[in-house]
């Protein structure tokens, strides 16, 4: 009988376990999505943020880059 | 004396005790049985029925909308990316204090508060409020709590280089359907599969056990172009340049690599935004590179003259009597802009002769003229993947008047797109091999994994090697000192070119004396041509010469174009190979 109830304990205790961790790995999953949802976003971002109209712009206006003549290529064989 | 009397008592009860048993045995049973039976109808009977009211209660159904793939450029960076949005909408039945609700959100949303509150009064059972919201903007709508207000997770598209390469990659709708290029055209390889499943859940709702359907992919695939997002902005930066300079109404810019076809930029001007495209009239969203035929002009000339060195009628040196600038064909009169006597035929391109021009073609005959035009690919598709690519018109040659075929010959009388005028020229530039010009590089599936790769495709040799170097000399002399194409010539490499400039059609179906399509087509080194780039700008205010007007933006491309791609400028590489490449040179070869 003793061992019986002990079973029954056991086997509960594992259920409530499984069902918890189940509740966890859902959660997890969700935070998960959240942070992939993020992560494009932030790849959106990064894709407008290195177009070649704002990177020029910047270069030409902030940084006084400009594009080099021929005469200024120095070829490395 | 009172056991007797006791034990009479109990004899008189017993038997009312027995039946009390058999009654409550019977009832037992009875209740035993009628549990039983109901047990047995509840399983067996409505078992079906009460399963399903069961399942309903622990199981929901649950409708998976996968993303539009993403559309990259050459070197994968994102043309075209699919987010995760959140769209507004109200059950108007259910919303507390309209006119309070409509102030507060319209607040947020930055709407109209009266519109507002006319749509959260109407008798419909749902209404949209706004699609597409900020998330910052959600979050202070969702702070609220109003009653009535839902907030629907969708997708949208965002398009993170704004107007760049807009015409060509189109747009797709807000309900994820490729509307317009190659959203459109691939629409059934980029959308994503919709899926419905059924997910355990608890008394709360809470879904269990649903990671493994939430983790599924179901995304649409990826397409992967040949279009360099530099390129492009480097095309669409100098054509837009060019097109406000003269005041021309639209221009084109396309920029081709001649060895495989591929498509580095297809610039349209002016630009739409693809992200507002609702925003822009329908003219602007067209691929007008692809889809619109328009009378070439002069850049034909070096069709004409492919054709006669290749079937050995006429060398570069062949002279032609050019009749000081007028010249009656039948009851037309053919002029050049300048009078000239006798020219080489590499002169008559060079100077851009129209009477020379029909000479050649008269000396060469309308078959093998025609039978040229059709190998460069006129008058059929090339094959590109856009949707609505035109054929351009190039009537048959049994059709042609001399007036025809003299027109056609300078590029008149014949319709081409932008796409089939660069693959013809390009094929010059690649030693008279014609490449199917090639947009889209490879399909990849959800997770970047190869679904089908499109490799360089050969369509034909048009003319021999020699006859396109010899070609390729002509059209070298068309932007040195003398040529209409001087102000195309390229710091630090050789161009070969050539300038158009034809005269619109009016509504009366003449030729308008004020309205002209402006073009110059070239390539880059001239030994060993890397880009091929054509510039065409439409209806010029001021100046309206191809070489004048098309030219410098040809120039602007083809140097920043060539700098980005590390090709060496020749002068680094062979300073005299100038002098290498000359005429006599080309035509001894050729003998």
């Amino acid at each position: 009988m003793l061992l019986f109830i002990v079973e029954l304990f056991g086997y509960t205790w594992c259920r409530v376990q499984c069902i918890g961790i189940g509740y966890e790995i859902a959660g997890e999953t969700q935070n998960h999505q959240k942070l992939l949802k993020w992560q494009k976003h932030l790849m959106v971002e990064l894709a407008r943020l290195k177009s070649p109209d704002r990177v020029v712009r910047i270069a030409r206006t902030k940084l006084n880059l400009v594009m080099p003549d021929p005469k200024q290529i120095v070829v490395i064989q | 004396m009172k056991r007797p009397k006791q034990k009479n008592v109990r004899e008189k009860k017993a038997p009312r005790i027995k039946w009390r048993m058999i009654l409550v045995g019977v009832f037992l049973t009875l209740l035993y049985g009628a549990v039983g039976a109901k047990a047995v109808f509840l399983h067996v009977v409505q078992g079906p029925w009460w399963s399903q009211k069961a399942a309903k209660q622990y199981q929901r159904s649950m409708v998976t909308h996968g993303k539009r793939g993403t559309i990259y450029d050459t070197r994968l960076r994102e043309m075209a990316v699919s987010i995760d949005t959140t769209s507004i909408a109200a059950f108007p039945a259910s919303v507390v204090d309209p006119p309070k609700t409509a102030r507060t959100l319209a607040k947020i949303l930055k709407l109209n508060p009266v519109r507002l509150k006319q749509k959260l009064t109407s008798k419909r059972s749902f209404v949209w409020i706004k699609r597409d919201v900020a998330p910052k903007d959600v979050e202070a709508a969702k702070a609220l709590s109003l009653a009535g207000i839902d907030f629907i997770p969708e997708q949208a598209r965002v398009y993170p280089n704004r107007t760049l390469a807009a015409q060509l990659i189109g747009f797709s709708g807000i309900d994820g359907q490729g509307l317009e290029g190659l959203e459109f055209l691939y629409n059934d390889h980029l959308k994503g599969h919709m899926v419905k499943q059924i997910v355990m859940t608890d008394a709360l709702g809470r879904g269990f056990d649903a990671e493994k359907q939430i983790l599924a992919n179901y995304s649409g695939g990826n397409l992967i172009l040949t279009i360099d997002r530099n390129v492009q902005y480097i095309a669409e930066t100098a054509l837009a340049e060019a097109a406000r300079t003269n005041g021309a109404s639209s221009g084109i810019a396309v920029v081709m690599l001649p060895k495989t076809g591929d498509m580095l930029a297809i610039a349209h001007y002016p630009f739409f935004n693809p992200n507002s495209f609702e925003d822009y009239r329908r003219e602007r969203w067209r691929n007008r590179a692809i889809t619109d035929p328009f009378e070439p002009g002069s850049t034909m000339k070096i069709f004409m003259a492919a054709g006669a060195i290749d079937s050995g009628i006429c060398t570069p040196s062949t002279i032609f009597y050019c009749e000081d600038g007028r010249y009656r064909l039948g009851r037309n009169t053919i002029h050049d802009t300048h009078p000239y006597g006798w020219l080489t035929l590499l002169e008559i391109v060079k100077y851009s002769s129209n009477i020379g021009t029909v000479k050649v073609a008269e000396s060469i005959g309308r078959d093998i003229l025609y039978a040229n035009l059709k190998g460069f690919g006129f008058g059929e598709k090339t094959g590109i993947a856009c949707p609505g690519e035109t054929t351009g018109l190039l009537s048959s040659a049994t059709r042609w008047t001399r007036i025809d075929m003299g027109a056609i010959s300078f590029g008149q009388g014949i319709s081409v797109s932008a796409i089939q005028l660069i693959t013809a020229t390009a094929a010059i530039a690649n030693d008279g091999v014609l490449m199917q010009p090639r947009i889209v590089k490879a399909l990849t599936d959800n997770n970047g994994r190869l679904i089908q790769s499109f490799e360089p495709r050969k369509v034909r040799n048009v003319i021999s090697p020699v006859s396109a170097r010899t070609i390729r000399a002509i059209m070298n002399s068309v932007t040195t000192e003398g040529g209409t194409g001087v102000n195309a010539a390229v710091d630090g490499y050789s161009v070969c070119g050539k300038t158009g400039t034809a005269q619109k059609i009016d509504e009366s179906g003449h030729y308008a004396k004020d309205k002209y399509i402006s073009s110059f087509i070239g390539f880059a080194p001239c030994e060993s041509p890397e880009i091929v780039v054509l510039v065409i700008l439409d209806e010029p205010k001021e100046k309206h010469y191809g070489g004048l007007v098309a030219a410098p933006a040809f120039s602007k491309i083809a140097q920043d174009t060539l700098n980005y791609l590390n090709i060496t400028p020749e002068e680094k590489l062979q300073p005299d190979w100038n002098r290498k490449m000359t005429l006599a040179k080309v035509t001894e070869s050729k003998k």
